[in-house]
């Protein structure tokens, strides 16, 4: 019985395993066949390095190296917009966490109403704010709605209701430290755990962000890589066979877009690697603590 | 969607009592204002304005006159409206319902071995996650197409689809895009619940355990209780990340030579008014219809769910 | 004549050295003359024409320009920036609106909001583009007379130059024509010993006779999301036909019922699968060497796009036939399926070399063999060319260009062409119920009010 149950709960969770896994697989092996390989051939074999470098060159080729920009703006919106989700959140939280002023618990209510609520409810009224502020199509139409981050504001608040020992900050006010030497010598540099945690989620909500930069950006060389990849979807034929025999000039297939797919998501892998771990123990941390 | 709550345990971490004394503390010495002058406008500008103005925009015609509730019944009664909500209620409700169960489930089934096939587990469920947005949609394109997918057997077999349009047929689109979602945004979940379960003390797991308590009996009696909040924290955000689908539907809409229309969701003809047809106001319209599904959302959570630390 | 006045004109509104305005506005005639008169332009479309320029419009050609193409045409805008290396050229490809998608409609109204961006010329899959490009609020296209010279123009044929034309103003020039054929695969008639149809009913039956005695053979398609121009437009079915400020769409109509009738038992019997040519599915299971595409109706460019470039069915077995006709009633009307427009953008800050850009694509641009353009010119000299040689193509069983040329005046012109899409809505309303096995006759009411919902958001007023 016991055996019975303990090999049951290994094959529910090895299935769950497959389910999430076998698709990531596939993305990576992908690239390494030919389109018609990939119809032939057995879905989780194995192609070969050389058929990478043509899927590459390919994609590369695509639109005047369109898709170089489209990471590089990637880049460009996502760490730019997080730089000033640091240079305000880690204060704000600061200020909401120890500071006593009026609306304080108003600002810190809004932030977590609107934290909590769907980004996605927000990017029409945020077009519509936008188009009529003429703010439309201009890069700061992108970077500065993904710096608003209210999210890291709640993080940066929460760590310094609790985790900063106030005696040293009391202590360093009574040795006559005014507020912001207080903040930039003592507060701050406690803050290290608290600003690697929020760039990672500011960076990975940008960086996978489609709507808001869909709908208002307008040049397709303005794009970030999620929207590229929309694009890249439509204007070419492996999903798209308007573009049909014609299409076979742009050479951007299955495996061209696997392969665009893949690049896309490394980034963020990197830091989903990275982070588990981190956001496990932090977590067991907590309940050890309480 | 994982992301808040993933920190929002250390709202839970927050000591009362430390948070307390600060109180205290910040009530004698009145500052902090200026450490978040910079923050105020951004949220202003991009959290406040948006939604006045959108609720402005709703209430009002192109020429700015006051029209009342007409563009909320206009928008009612376009024909795409009734459709596109239906499509997202039954989106949303296939999502919860799986995510409900078998975050939960999975969960349980990890937790209490904390050994290395647990975490090896964990790492396999939570790495989809780093394929969002568009990545993950068009990873599900390609499982869906029986021609390429590893999962053909099943998709021939079990859902009866020999060709890539018949997985995606109208019927089947709810299931598709809960499945992507749950693909994407369960094992996150799971991290959470499973850092949820760890917070229950040893000992009372122990004493029922003495009591005679199987592993079954443990998880449903005990520990399922003690992480209800979360659950309804899951379950209220999830919803309101439900209703706000647009990409999904967008990029098969994109894939599907039209076949699924590009108003599938409430957000994508909200789009369309807008950028097709000129007409901010039903945009803002049907735009507010969702922003307060959401906004309902994040302050029951808020102020229900009693998750989120805000010192009383 | 034409030209020279042009060009003096030219000389007196331009700033550039007078030398430099005048080379411009020679080359400017002689390219154009040529390919107007002799018909002998550049046939690889990338060499000889280097620098020369076919339009008349006021501005010096140079500089740089951006051209919106589908994947289609990027060769044509590729071998312009080779053959002028003095325009700086940004190419984006894009989804050519096709299957009815709006993605210029989103990306012209972003672009009117933020003052810039636009791109100087567009080719769009839908013939119904321009339609709304050349009004409120979108406000894009530029009228092409005074940018490209009459003398050209005036060789579209009257039904191409009527398609872009609106209000009276012509805002377009089609790339091609592309009028509905059979298409016929004659290895394999003569395999099977079927005689080539002339009427739907001839048609229909070898459906029926394939399906059972070599099942698997096709004899069309009915899940395009166009399907329903080669059938029901071809069968003067009116969903689409404008009289005075109505739109007329029944799908009650006889023409529409006898179609969807004759359809129904083909779709069943699988000799009219309800799946989409260019789908990987379909070149799976239908192309190939031992394709099994006996019969197809659809538009002229299959030729090359679909069965030669997709499909990869072997030479020497497809050609064409004249469009089918219903009994024996006359006129032979047929459909269409594409025959996308050049557009250029009246905010085009270098409208002298958009004109240009537009004229040599439709004009010059012509090469031959493996790389010829896929469908029919519609510009008169180039597509005498096009059609002298597609009839010695050896891809081809026999000589296809009687019926290509045939075909394109037998265009229903009870099909007008509207602002909204139609495809989508035939998409979504038709095809995912043939592919959920439900029959086209029990689908046409509903594709009939869809298509009017469609219109009415589009602010026709609807008649039944």
């Amino acid at each position: 019985m016991r055996i019975a149950a303990r090999g049951l709960r290994l094959v529910i969770l090895a299935a769950f395993a497959v389910f999430f896994a076998v698709p990531v697989l596939w993305l990576i092996l992908a690239p390494t066949k030919a389109d018609g390989a990939l119809v032939t051939s057995s879905p989780l074999s194995f192609g070969s390095f050389h058929q990478i470098a043509l899927a590459w060159d390919h994609l590369d080729a695509f639109s005047d190296h369109i898709y170089r920009a489209w990471i590089g703006n990637s880049l460009l919106y996502a760490l730019s917009a997080t730089a000033i989700v640091l240079a305000t959140a880690i204060p704000a939280g600061y200020g909401l966490a120890l500071g006593k002023f009026p609306g304080r618990r108003v600002v810190l209510t809004l932030t977590l109403v609107v934290m909590i609520m769907p980004a996605a409810a927000l990017v029409l009224p945020i077009f519509l704010e936008l188009n009529s502020l003429h703010l439309i199509g201009s890069v700061l139409s992108v970077i500065l709605p993904f710096s608003f981050f209210p999210f890291g504001v709640y993080l940066a608040y929460i760590y310094y209701a609790t985790a900063v020992p106030r005696d040293l900050l009391d202590a360093a006010r009574v040795d006559g430290a005014g507020e912001w030497l207080t903040f930039r010598h003592i507060a701050l540099p406690l803050a290290k755990p608290i600003i690697a945690l929020v760039f990672f989620f500011s960076f990975v909500a940008d960086w996978n962000n489609f709507f808001l930069p869909f709908a208002v950006l307008a040049d397709s060389s303005q794009y970030p890589i999620q929207v590229g990849l929309s694009d890249l979807l439509s204007s070419t034929p492996s999903f798209n066979p308007a573009q049909g025999g014609g299409g076979q000039q742009v050479n951007i297939f299955r495996p061209e877009l696997a392969l665009a797919t893949l690049i896309a998501v490394i980034p963020v892998a990197i830091v989903f690697l990275l982070s588990q771990r981190a956001l496990v123990r932090g977590m067991l941390g907590g309940a050890v603590k309480q | 969607m994982s992301l808040p709550a993933l920190t929002s345990r250390q709202a839970e971490a927050a000591h009362p009592r430390g948070l307390r004394a600060a109180r205290m503390r910040a009530r004698r010495v009145p500052r902090g204002l200026p450490f978040i002058v910079p923050y105020l406008p951004f949220l202003i500008a991009f959290g406040i304005a948006p939604m006045l103005y959108a609720l402005d925009l709703a209430f009002t015609n192109a020429n700015g006159g006051v029209t009342g509730f007409r563009n909320f019944t206009r928008t009612f009664t376009d024909y795409r409206f009734v459709p596109a909500f239906n499509h997202i209620l039954l989106y949303t409700g296939v999502w919860l319902g799986t995510l409900i169960v078998f975050v939960v489930g999975l969960a349980l089934l990890l937790h209490g071995r904390a050994n290395r096939t647990s975490s090896a587990f964990r790492f396999l469920f939570y790495m989809p996650g780093a394929l969002a947005g568009a990545a993950s949609v068009l990873v599900w394109l390609f499982m869906l197409d029986p021609a390429v997918s590893p999962g053909s057997f099943l998709l021939r077999h079990v859902l009866g689809a020999q060709l890539f349009v018949q997985s995606i047929a109208p019927g089947n689109l709810p299931f598709v895009f809960a499945m992507i979602a749950f693909w994407t945004g369960a094992g996150g979940w799971i991290v959470v619940m499973y850092g949820a379960l760890n917070t229950i003390p040893h000992e009372l797991e122990e004493a029922a355990r003495i009591d005679g308590a199987g592993p079954f009996t443990i998880a449903l009696r005990l520990k399922l209780p003690l992480i209800r909040k979360w659950v309804a924290y899951m379950a209220i955000l999830s919803f309101a990340t439900g209703t706000q689908l647009f990409i999904e539907p967008q990029l098969v809409n994109e894939a599907s030579l039209g076949m699924v229309p590009d108003t599938w969701s409430s957000n994508q003809l909200a789009y369309q008014l807008a950028f097709r047809y000129g007409d901010f106001n039903g945009a803002a319209a049907i735009a507010a219809d969702l922003l307060v599904i959401g906004l309902l959302a994040a302050v029951l959570i808020v102020t229900r769910t009693g998750l989120f630390g805000r010192e009383d | 004549m034409v030209h020279v006045i042009q060009a003096v004109r030219t000389r007196r509104r331009s700033r550039p050295a007078i030398r430099a305005v005048l080379a411009v506005g020679l080359a400017a005639l002689m390219a154009s003359s040529v390919a107007a008169c002799s018909g002998t332009s550049d046939t690889t479309g990338t060499s000889a024409n280097a620098g020369a320029t076919g339009s008349s419009a006021p501005g010096k050609v140079g500089g740089s320009l951006t051209v919106w193409v589908d994947a289609v045409r990027l060769p044509a805008a590729q071998a312009y920036a080779k053959a002028h290396p003095n325009v700086h050229l940004k190419i984006v490809t894009y989804d050519g609106d096709g299957n009815g998608a709006t993605t210029l409609q989103a990306k012209i109204q972003l672009w009117n909001r933020t003052g810039n961006g636009w791109p100087d010329v567009i080719f769009s899959e839908q013939v119904n583009d321009p339609v709304w490009m050349a009004q409120k609020p979108f406000d894009f296209a530029a009228p092409v007379t005074g940018l490209i010279p009459a003398s050209l123009l005036s060789q579209w044929p009257a039904p191409s130059t009527a398609q872009c034309t609106i209000n009276g103003t012509q805002y377009c020039v089609q790339d091609n024509l592309a009028p509905v054929v059979l298409w016929v695969n004659k290895k394999l008639m003569d395999q099977f010993g079927y005689q080539v149809p002339t009427t739907w009913q001839q048609w229909a039956a070898i459906g029926q006779k394939v399906a059972t005695e070599h099942p698997g053979y096709i004899i069309g398609t009915s899940g395009d999301s166009f399907s329903h121009w080669i059938y029901l437009w071809g069968n003067q079915c009116p969903l689409e036909q404008l009289q005075g400020s109505q739109l007329l769409i029944n799908t009650a109509d006889a023409h529409c019922t006898e179609m969807a009738s004759l359809l129904d038992p083909l779709i069943k019997d699988g000799s009219l699968p309800p799946l989409s040519v260019f789908t990987p599915d379909f070149a799976k299971k239908y192309g190939g060497a031992d394709d099994k595409v006996l019969m197809m109706p659809g538009p002229g460019w299959y030729g090359h796009d679909l069965f030669l470039a997709t499909l990869h069915i072997p030479a020497g077995q497809m050609t064409t036939a004249m469009p089918l006709q219903w009994e024996n009633e006359t006129p032979i009307t047929t459909g269409q399926v594409g025959g996308g427009p050049w557009i250029i953008a009246r905010h085009s800050k270098n409208l002298a070399t958009a004109a240009d850009f537009v004229t040599w694509a439709t004009t010059v641009f012509n090469p031959t063999g493996a790389n010829a353009r896929p469908g029919l010119p519609a510009y008169g000299p180039v597509a005498a060319q096009w059609l002298a040689g597609q009839a010695t193509n050896p891809y081809y069983a026999s000589d296809p260009t009687p019926a290509l040329k045939a075909a394109s005046s037998l265009i229903w012109k009870g099909w007008n062409i509207v602002t909204y899409p139609d495809q989508p809505v035939w998409s979504n309303t038709v095809v995912t119920g043939l592919v959920a096995g439900k029959s086209l006759s029990s689908l046409l009411p509903a594709f009939g009010s869809a298509l009017g919902q469609a219109a009415q958001a589009a602010g026709y007023q609807v008649t039944k």
